[in-house]
């Protein structure tokens, strides 16, 4: 059999210790005795870094699409010179794919951890609404599209190399 | 088309897409999953962690779209088709 006195004596050094500096009221007074007061949880340190996406992110997610931009008027510029209007045309509009295709994966990532606990599919509906018009549409050449389209990928690897 | 062509492109368009999308799919919700788990850890670092997130995910995603667009190509603008 347990002897409760014997017990509550061999706890009382480590009852009597002073409380750790951070405790607050009511952790201290489920220490000292009342015992009924559960301790509180500790507030987020930073709930509004939560919320919202940090300065670090968004201006990430603006040299992105900066660079992408930046890429893709080159790569059309070189496409109208060499070869004709029509296929820089359709260069464009898969680079605009592109660019809308980064933005909406940004946003996701952005959700992901404030509601979101999986990354969204909703930018691959881009390149599937992409591949569809161009094989309707007569002004829209494939393979120029998808090109554009993948003309996200120097961007982010110029800006890997530049952070890196 | 014949029936033989059609059947094949359609075939290997849902293999392109349903083996493209298991690797991306699995490296996706681990990356995913760490990155959630490091900003509820480390809430001040939550901008280069969404950063880095963002760069990988855009690179392994990119592997899914290859698959998804010669599955397109197969079923929309089919090469084979005579």
């Amino acid at each position: 059999m347990i002897d409760s006195a014997r017990l509550f004596r061999a706890q009382e050094p480590l009852l009597a210790t002073p409380p750790l500096p951070h405790n607050d009221s009511a952790s201290t007074e489920a220490v000292h005795g009342e015992g009924e007061v559960l301790p509180e949880v500790a507030a987020d340190p930073a709930p509004e870094a939560a919320e919202a996406p940090s300065d670090d992110y968004l201006r990430l997610q603006r040299r992105l699409l900066l660079a992408t931009l930046i890429v893709s008027a080159i790569a059309v510029l070189i496409t109208a010179l060499a070869f004709n209007l029509h296929i820089a045309g359709s260069l464009l509009v898969g680079a605009l794919g592109g660019l809308l295709y980064l933005r909406l994966l940004a946003r996701s990532v952005g959700k992901l951890g404030n509601g979101a606990k999986k990354v969204g599919k909703t930018q691959l509906l881009v390149p599937v609404v992409l591949v569809l018009a161009s094989a309707r549409l007569p002004q829209l050449e494939l393979l120029p599209a998808l090109l554009g389209f993948l003309l996200y990928k120097p961007a982010l690897i110029l800006q890997v190399l530049l952070d890196s | 088309m014949d029936s033989i062509t059609s059947a094949a492109s359609v075939i290997a368009a849902g293999l392109a897409v349903g083996l493209g999308a298991i690797g991306p799919g699995i490296g996706q919700g681990t990356a995913a999953g760490s990155a959630v788990e490091g900003i509820a850890r480390q809430p001040e670092a939550d901008g280069k962690i969404r950063g880095t997130l963002l760069l990988s995910l855009a690179f392994m995603e990119a592997l899914t779209i290859y698959g998804l667009v010669v599955a397109l190509v197969l079923l929309f603008a089919n090469p084979f088709a005579g």
